[in-house]
């Protein structure tokens, strides 16, 4: 039996999920794909209601072929995870066109399922999952939708159905969560753009942590084994800046060192220690953010010379890792004279004011000590001004316009002004950004650090002691760092502002606020029990199960006991498919239509042997043995015996 | 027989010209023992087409102009009261003519229609209690006119059902209308031949039973009724009679091809006039019942792939 018609009602739910599913994606694709799937649904919608044919298989080559080069066009590229994606959309749009026929259906919702799943490989967050879980929904409803009588009404019950169908499916669905080898890809998965990543970068000027003050997005979830530290004493180190360059504080690479200063230095350590876990937000940066002074013996973490937690690639995905923090007694109390010269370094002509203020205090004070508390005790009593919307200083003397015109700032102005004092007055001292503080969440004792949290500060080395933290934003601001930004913000009332929408700013209705907090934990398992369950986690549950084995067996095992009992399994339904209950002679005269169909003579759906013949015959010759053959069979199809009467 | 056939089809034409196919569908109807419902504006040869086929088939035949106040009695007949014998005495009416043409059948009320289509289904009608049988053969042949329907009552699909195939006549081709102005008044009725007569016309229905029907065929039937009821776009898929009639007049256009089985071609030859009427489009489908007969020819392959 040829494969039947799709049921009118099927195609509502088939151009629906279809659409639900690309939803997420056209953000990210070119405006002329959306352009195509509009055009491949209204092109349906007239075939639905019989004011268009289906275009000729041509025109369908040429449309596929063409808009494939589209894509490649449009992204100069065929490879990469965009440009897949998009192929993937245009095909699905374009298959929809074609789609009369149950079969056609199979296959639409299996690209739509495709789709849906590539959507995780932009972002594995719980809404996106909930998404899926909604998508996979419709599309398991418009496999009821195409399988049903035509005419059948589609309500409550089939949705049931789809839902029971789904929930069957969830122990399959967990067992292979668990079970399935997670595989590192065959292929590195072409890197993402990095369009819209918002997060503390590798070059710091003025106003680019101000920018991240006005979003709350999360940058990280943290969960401690113990209880949460105060406020005032979450210093999330990221990165260290210690070059000044063009304007900008620059972070020293690797290979910016002498070979020597590469060797990681272990300080001794002194206090208890902190043991917390950290799920960071994709950054498209390789640092990790951590409590001074850090450990870790997650996955692929390392440490670096300047007391930093990293890995070896941008995290483009969720990255989750365990933290060892605890007080060093004094973090690198020998300075070598190369890092002495780079963390002193600042061009001499700039901030002349600065340089001569600098020389003037110098000379009153007695010690370094005496002269730091100087320095802060200035910015406390002068009228400084801790701001999200601080002027624009253009100036190439950006500390003199600051300290002694402007006054008005944010963090990094104030590090990076009190980093300049410092070297100018010849203390070694160096910009450190990171976040500060986090919100603490209750309901499952963890703590959420947001973009707007994020902070720089300096960090000064003092004889015997080491590098010591020292945020000359706490002498303006105090609020900043006992209560977070929104208290320090709250005579500007500018706090996020430009985020309308966001659940973060509406968490003075409590019960927008009960329901933040519950979501941020459900977001917490989410992210450490799904998204965390890496290959790692999944040898270490097995070995808890079956004991010592080796994974490659095991996988092995696995694979080969699939394929035991869904090969056959496969190969029995496609056979019995297959065998219909066809005629010989119908078996026959298929085959001699293909034969013909080679020789490019294509029988028409609906076309009766007889016409056929005449077509044929007038294109092959007469004594051709395949016309013979076919006059033959078109009689033995129908006549009894033979000949006709008369 | 084959002969015969085609010299009644020959004869014909020579009345309605230039209307080969429709005046053979017309004989396969008559000669499958069915019924015929012929849609037509007005002035397209109906009424022609039915007086030759009465004629060269010859038999005889009555006519029934349909209006709004005809009564059952005016077709199928009354008794009235003989003074001198002081009896009842049976007037027949035109149904029983071996041919009834029922020219407008949808002017007439749905009472009176039924008893002529009570009449077609049964074979034989009861009045004042006795039952009369009706001719054998016994057609009729009715005309209705497709537009213009204030005043009229529609035939319902049921009723349709009893008409083994609607035709629709169409203008004529160019060349025939040519020889229809050259020929003038002069219709040709009169002179038109009687081609077999009544006895002939039976033994051709009886032969059409032994014409073969091949298992591929009765799939290929069965697959063209299947889509029409599940294909979408059908709001009522082809009944089992219809199948039946398809089948029927399928086997008369292979006999009368001079085939002793059915081929495809004849199925595709008679399936718009025997199904036609016979489908009821669904709601959001925009296209009439020949239309969904296109649309189930090229569905469903003659051999599936």
């Amino acid at each position: 039996m040829t494969s039947s018609l799709l049921p009118r009602q099927a195609l509502w739910w088939l151009i629906g999920s279809q659409l639900y599913v690309a939803l997420p994606h056209f953000s990210r694709v070119p405006l002329w794909i959306l352009a195509v799937y509009a055009g491949a649904a209204l092109w349906r919608l007239q075939m639905y209601r019989h004011r268009a044919d289906m275009p000729h298989k041509l025109v369908r080559l040429m449309l596929g072929l063409g808009l494939g080069g589209s894509v490649i066009v449009s992204y100069q590229t065929f490879v990469g995870l965009d440009p897949m994606v998009a192929l993937l959309l245009v095909a699905s749009a374009l298959k929809g066109v074609e789609s009369v026929r149950v079969k056609d259906g199979y296959v639409l919702v299996s690209l739509g399922l495709f789709i849906m799943t590539t959507q995780f490989l932009y972002d594995q967050q719980l809404p996106t999952m909930l998404y899926g879980v909604i998508g996979t929904l419709l599309l398991v409803i418009s496999l009821i939708a195409i399988n049903q009588r035509p005419g059948a009404s589609l309500g409550r019950r089939e949705c049931f159905l789809a839902l029971r169908m789904l929930g069957l499916a969830m122990p399959m669905m967990v067992v292979l969560f668990v079970l399935f080898p997670r595989i590192d890809p065959l292929w590195s998965v072409p890197s993402k753009t990095q369009q819209g990543t918002t997060g503390m970068s590798d070059v710091l000027r003025p106003g680019d942590v101000t920018r991240l003050g006005r979003s709350s997005e999360v940058a990280f979830r943290v969960q401690f084994d113990g209880s949460i530290p105060p406020n005032r004493e979450l210093y999330w180190r990221g990165m260290v800046l210690n070059q000044f360059d063009n304007r900008a504080w620059r972070t020293l690479e690797w290979k910016d060192h002498p070979a020597i200063e590469r060797q990681l230095e272990r300080p001794t350590l002194e206090g208890d220690s902190l043991h917390y876990h950290v799920i960071m937000e994709p950054s498209m940066q390789n640092w990790l953010y951590a409590l001074p002074y850090a450990e870790s013996d997650s996955r692929g973490v390392f440490e670096t010379w300047d007391f930093r937690l990293a890995v070896a690639k941008p995290l483009e995905s969720t990255f989750s890792y365990k933290v060892v923090s605890q007080q060093p007694t004094a973090l690198q109390p020998v300075l070598s004279q190369w890092r002495r010269e780079t963390e002193l370094a600042f061009p001499p002509g700039l901030n002349p004011r600065t340089r001569a203020w600098v020389a003037e205090q110098l000379a009153a004070v007695e010690g370094v000590d005496d002269f730091i508390l100087r320095v802060l005790r200035y910015f406390r009593e002068q009228p400084f001004f801790y701001t999200l919307e601080p002027p624009a200083i253009s100036d190439d003397d950006f500390v003199d316009q600051f300290i002694f015109n402007s006054r008005r700032g944010f963090c990094e102005h104030y590090a990076y002004s009190f980093v300049v004092i410092m070297r100018m007055a010849g203390i070694p001292s160096r910009i450190v950004g990171g976040y500060q503080g986090g919100e603490v969440n209750d309901v499952n004792n963890t703590l959420v650090v947001r973009q707007f949290d994020a902070h720089a500060w300096t960090e000064i080395w003092l004889e015997n002691r080491g590098w010591v933290r020292v945020d000359p934003t706490a002498a303006v601001s105090p609020a900043r760092i006992e209560l977070g930004l929104e208290s320090a913000l709250a005579e500007e009332e500018r706090f996020l502002t430009d985020s309308l929408l966001s659940a973060y700013r509406f968490r003075n209705v409590s019960i927008i606020n009960w329901l933040r907090l519950r979501y941020d934990a459900a977001a917490w398992r989410w992210q450490s029990f799904i998204v965390g369950f890496d290959s790692g986690e999944q040898i270490n549950l097995l070995k808890l199960w079956f004991g010592e084995i080796k994974v490659g067996w095991f996988v092995a095992a696995l694979l080969g006991s699939w394929i035991a009992i869904l090969g056959p399994l496969t190969w029995w339904m496609t056979r019995s498919r297959r065998s219909s209950d066809r005629l010989p002679t119908e078996k026959a005269f298929a085959a001699l239509c293909r034969i013909l169909a080679r020789r490019g003579i294509d029988r028409q759906i609906g076309e009766t042997p007889l016409h056929f013949l005449t077509r044929v015959e007038a294109q092959l010759a007469a004594n051709d043995p395949l016309v013979i053959e076919l006059e033959k069979l078109a009689v033995r199809l129908y006549a009894p015996v033979s000949g006709s009467i008369e | 027989m084959q002969s015969l056939i085609e010299q009644t089809v020959a004869n014909i034409g020579e009345v309605v010209l230039g209307k080969e196919l429709e005046v053979r569908r017309a004989l396969c109807c008559l000669l499958s023992g069915g019924h015929l419902l012929l849609e037509d504006l007005p002035g397209m040869g109906k009424t022609t087409l039915a007086h030759a086929l009465a004629h060269s088939l010859g038999l005889s035949f009555g006519r029934v102009q349909f209006t709004s106040d005809l009564l059952p009695s005016d077709i199928l007949g009354l008794s009235v009261f003989d003074r001198e014998r002081s009896d009842f005495e049976f007037q027949a009416g035109p149904i029983f003519n071996q041919l009834l043409l029922a020219d407008e059948i949808n002017r007439a009320t749905p009472r009176t229609q039924s008893a002529l289509l009570e009449a077609m289904a049964e074979a034989q009608v009861s009045i004042d209690g006795q039952t009369r049988p009706l001719p054998n053969p016994f057609f009729v042949i009715a005309t209705q006119n497709p537009i213009h329907q204030s005043g009229t009552y529609a035939l319902p699909e049921s009723q349709l059902d009893r008409f083994l195939m609607r035709l629709s006549i169409g203008y004529p081709s160019a060349e025939a209308e040519r020889r229809l102005l050259v020929r003038g008044d002069q219709s040709g009725l009169a002179q038109l031949p009687i081609s077999m007569n009544a006895q002939q016309l039976v033994e051709i229905r009886g032969s059409v039973n032994a014409v073969a029907l091949s298992d591929s065929l009765i799939a290929y039937v069965q697959r063209l009724t299947a889509f029409t009821r599940d294909a979408p776009e059908f709001a009522m898929g082809l009944s089992p009679r219809g199948m039946l009639a398809l089948v029927a007049c399928a086997r008369t256009w292979a006999l009368m091809a001079g085939r002793d089985y059915v081929v495809p071609d004849d199925v595709q030859a008679v399936i718009e006039s025997v199904v036609a009427h016979r489908l009821v489009p669904s709601a959001d489908y925009s296209g009439d019942g020949a239309a969904l007969v296109a649309l189930m020819q090229r569905s469903v392959d003659v051999i599936p792939e």
